[in-house]
């Protein structure tokens, strides 16, 4: 391959501000399961037809395409299906410790659900591992009312 | 359907980090310039042109009509394509549909990227950007994995529970995606066209920063700037304007399942690493192409890996052998350029990675291995009749197929 790059051209510096959109999300699955988190409880959406459990809960079942409204509670611990290790954050800096980030079945639920896994470490995660949620001393109705997961012996 | 030909391939001369000496159009005008000298066509002769890049990535707007003139699609019909890392092999597969349904003879399809002009994050922030704000507004947080936020690494944060889910499920180690790694990138080394191009070792991989566990840095794609065009024709032009030494599409297939990563609002429901899209879009191309056994008839394989162990996942997931048989595969050297199934002889989306053409490289690289046309150290020494070619992408969820061949299928 002969070939050459030639001389450097100009640049010049462009803007596109995404701030400046506006978004209307529906979410009634997310005030449902923040609602329910005040009390420490999980909530979610049961489809009538092929029994799939959502958390959060859409309005209709991504299975079926039918409409589905049944709310359902599920338990506060579950099953780590993957997990990942992070050792960065989300703009990229070195975390002070390694963060164990799991997917994790609820009990009675069908979705996968985040949460960082707290007490072990990163050498002993593996999926399959049983998790229960630490919850907040006073929950406001956040996501974040679920401060972590830690492992559950059964 | 009439039977479709790949019968020009067109790349910049370089996939690099930054092409600071030209411009976008100029950047596609080298490809599409390219394309037609190895063909001997002139712009008069390209009846259509379909145009595939990324939604967002270089914040341009209606590229496919601002390069209209680079491109020579002047009086033609022209389409943009962006279906996220598909891109490249939808913009093909959509050629293919113009000339297999009757309405034109002579198609091109122009890909592209040039990633040093834009901000990928961005673009692929932008796919749960309202999403990810809804649930920021209701408590995630995404530094410290409190309310369902993970964001670590970006997309590698993503990728790394789909390949962890894999390991899981494939008996697969770590290892594996070093070694497969180290494979790919020695095999970048001896392809010019090719972006990160160093013989490395497993220890090499090794060396690199873990970035979210299991994947390190040595497992991630660089961004590329760089543009593909592939011209495909009708056995009628085969005919009359080749010397019959062509690449036949003989199977295609694509579909999409839903969301299986970063579904924030409306709760994941499938693995990452289950990928059931690959099953469905490749058993649509194996029937159409008439193969019944995929390991023993294809004779390489071209898949889209943004990360190092998916090469091996695909193997699996697209039927080329049995789920947990890839990595023993490669440790028994099948997957080597000499071996029985080569994989990704080009190095990969892994080594080279302008991600509207990634898709289309897969497919160009089986092409010019059929046809022998292969530049540089990794043309696969064997005859190659039937090769398998890959696409991925969207929310870890859309997957494209194809299947070329020496010979069209007789119908
Ligand atoms: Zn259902």
């Amino acid at each position: 391959m002969a070939f050459e790059m030639g001389p450097e051209t100009r640049q010049v510096q462009g803007m596109w501000d995404i701030s400046t959109y506006r978004y209307r999300m529906e979410g009634g699955g997310v005030r449902l399961l923040t609602e329910a988190m005040k009390e420490k409880r999980i909530k979610g959406v049961r489809c009538n037809e092929c029994g799939m459990v959502y958390v959060p809960g859409p309005t209709y079942c991504r299975k079926c395409f039918v409409d589905i409204d049944e709310v359902v509670e599920v338990e506060d611990r579950g099953t780590v299906m993957s997990y990942c290790v992070e050792l960065a954050d989300v703009r990229g800096n070195p975390r002070e410790t390694p963060l164990i980030s799991a997917m994790i079945e609820l009990d009675g639920a069908d979705s996968w659900f985040v949460g960082a896994v707290v007490g072990i470490e990163p050498e002993e995660a593996s999926v399959g591992m049983r998790v229960k949620a630490v919850w907040a001393e006073n929950p406001v109705g956040s996501l974040s009312d679920i401060e972590y997961f830690e492992v559950l012996e059964e | 359907m009439r039977n479709v030909a790949i019968i020009g391939v067109g790349y910049t001369p370089v996939f690099v980090s930054k092409r600071k000496d030209v411009n976008i159009v100029e950047m596609i005008s080298e490809s599409v310039g390219a394309a037609l000298n190895n063909t001997g066509l002139t712009p008069d002769d390209i009846q259509a042109v379909t145009y595939g890049n990324m939604q967002t990535f270089e914040g341009v707007n209606l590229p496919h009509l601002w390069t209209s003139d680079h491109m020579r699609a002047l009086n033609k019909p022209t389409i943009r394509i962006s279906t996220g890392g598909t891109t490249g092999m939808s913009t093909l597969q959509a050629a293919y549909y113009y000339v297999a349904s009757g309405m034109y003879d002579l198609v091109m399809a122009v890909t592209w990227e040039k990633q040093s002009e834009g901000d990928s994050q961005v673009g692929l922030s932008g796919i749960v950007v309202p999403e990810a704000m809804t649930m920021v507004q209701h408590g995630m947080d995404l530094f410290s994995g409190k309310g369902m936020g993970f964001g670590g690494g970006g997309s590698t944060g993503a990728a790394s529970y789909q390949a962890m889910s894999y390991l899981h499920h494939s008996g697969a180690s770590p290892e594996h995606i070093d070694k497969m790694a180290a494979l790919e990138r020695s095999n970048a080394a001896l392809n010019p066209y090719a972006h990160l191009r160093k013989k490395t070792t497993v220890e090499d991989v090794q060396a690199t920063p873990m970035v979210a566990f299991p994947l390190r840095f040595g497992h991630t794609c660089p961004t590329s700037d760089g543009a593909t065009t592939a011209i495909v024709a009708s056995e009628e032009m085969v005919n009359k304007l080749t010397d019959g030494n062509v690449a036949w599409i003989v199977g295609l297939g694509s579909a999409t399942s839903d969301p299986c990563t970063a579904n924030f609002l409306e709760g994941q429901i499938t693995d990452p690493a289950e990928q059931m899209p690959a099953k469905i879009a490749s058993e649509k191309a194996y029937k159409m192409a008439g193969i019944e056994d995929p390991g023993r008839e294809l004779d390489m394989c071209e898949m889209y890996n943004g990360f190092a162990h998916q090469s091996l996942m695909w193997l699996e997931k697209l039927g080329v052998c049995k789920e947990g048989e890839a990595h023993k595969m490669l440790d028994a050297g099948a997957l080597n350029i000499e071996g029985e199934m080569p994989t990704n002889a080009s190095g990969g989306v892994f080594s080279t990675n302008a991600i509207g053409a990634s898709a289309m490289n897969r497919p160009t690289e089986c092409a010019l291995q059929i046809m022998r046309k292969i530049e540089g150290g990794h043309q696969i020494p064997k005859k190659i009749k039937k090769a398998l070619s890959h696409g991925w992408g969207g929310m870890f969820q859309y997957v494209t197929v194809m299947v070329l061949a020496d010979e069209p299928v007789s119908s």
